[in-house]
């Protein structure tokens, strides 16, 4: 007798996201799952939350790449816990890859972990990690109507970071028209305009990212 | 290593749907293997012959049918096969792409008597 099973030998993506979500709520660890272009700022924007916030929270970064390891030696560099997961071609990142890298954090001492998608805005929005927030990266550079060739992610995030404010005077990057397509697709949500060269902004992002990983308590 | 929980979570499912279909002994088990899936076969079926004795499995006959790898690329939209891990686009040397088969593993089916 033949029985069909057409049954996965591995869970699939979004339960094992549901598992990584449970065991960060278990030890209290906040997870931001940081998604851009390549070269809009993740690295920067890391480097700032770590200049900012990392007196206060006790971080580590998860640094997804196709195959390089330079993020994660930056990363290291400033004495902060760095993980490499080197996709091997894949353009995202997947929740089985996060939970092999959470075995390696000492969760239990851990506020906060960043982890800085690989650079693409397809496809890393398609897949849950088991974060607690989604932030993307837009860079002016890219110009203001990258939402509309880009709306999934730009629907699925709690956060935009306006990256490269610096270069505002030599792009046509238009801020009311790239905040009003993306209040359009995502209501409500909160845009916070950046430069890390110069540092303007980066206040905010500390401060939200202090906000997000404070315990709750009572 | 890896190929060692994959043997387990194999038998924990056929053993599971054997017995939802009333039980016997297990003749051969079909399993869909992606070409990029990073499991080895002949390592699955070391672990298997080990982890079925005692078992209504032990003794059946593992099936490998291996799915070729399709890739699209995330930058041009082509389609192509990667043949390795650190491949590119052949198109426009883009390395993002997304891997659409390939990556499969799965039970297809069971014989049993
Ligand atoms: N002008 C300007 N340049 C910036 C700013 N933030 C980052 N950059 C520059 O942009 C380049 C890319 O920054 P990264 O932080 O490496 O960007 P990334 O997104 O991590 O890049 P990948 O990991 O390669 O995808 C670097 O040369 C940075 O110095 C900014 O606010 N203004
Ligand atoms: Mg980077
Ligand atoms: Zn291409």
């Amino acid at each position: 007798m033949k029985i069909e099973v057409k049954k996965n030998i591995l869970a699939s993506n979004d339960s094992i996201a549901t598992a990584n979500r449970e065991l960060l709520e278990q030890n209290g660890v906040t997870m931001i799952n940081l998604m851009a272009s390549p070269g809009a700022g993740k690295t920067s924007v890391i480097i700032k939350a770590i200049e900012g916030a990392g007196d206060e929270l006790n971080m580590a970064v998860i640094e997804g790449d196709i195959a390089s390891e330079v993020d994660s030696l930056t990363i290291e560099a400033m004495d902060t816990t760095a993980l490499q997961i080197n996709t091997g071609g894949a353009c995202h990142l997947t929740a089985a890859m996060i939970s092999s890298a959470l075995e390696h954090l000492d969760l239990a001492a851990t506020d906060l972990i960043i982890i800085e998608n690989v650079g693409n805005l397809v496809c890393p929005a398609e897949f849950d990690l088991g974060e607690t927030a989604r932030v993307m990266i837009a860079s002016t550079a890219e110009g203001h109507d990258k939402p509309y060739k880009y709306p999934l992610i730009f629907k699925e995030v709690d956060m935009v970071l306006v990256n490269k404010i610096d270069l505002l005077p030599y792009c046509d990057f238009d801020m009311d028209r790239f905040r009003s397509i993306v209040a359009e697709l995502n209501p409500g949500v909160e845009i916070i305009e950046l430069s890390c060269t110069e540092g303007t902004g980066t206040g905010d992002w500390s401060r939200w990212l202090l906000k997000s990983a404070a315990p709750v308590s009572g | 290593m890896h190929e060692y929980a994959v043997t387990e979570s194999i038998l924990e499912i056929v053993q599971t749907e054997a017995e939802k279909a009333g039980g016997g002994q297990v003749e051969s088990i079909t399993v869909v293997i992606g070409e990029l899936s990073t499991f080895v076969d002949d390592s699955i079926e070391f672990y298997f012959q080990a982890l079925s004795q005692g078992t209504i499995a032990e003794g059946a006959t593992l099936i490998f049918e291996k799915v070729e790898a399709r890739a699209v690329c995330c930058e041009c939209g082509m389609e192509f096969k990667p043949t390795n891990i650190y491949y590119s686009c052949p198109g426009c040397h883009s390395p993002v792409f997304e891997v659409k088969q390939g990556q499969e593993l799965y039970i297809d089916n069971l014989e049993i008597n």
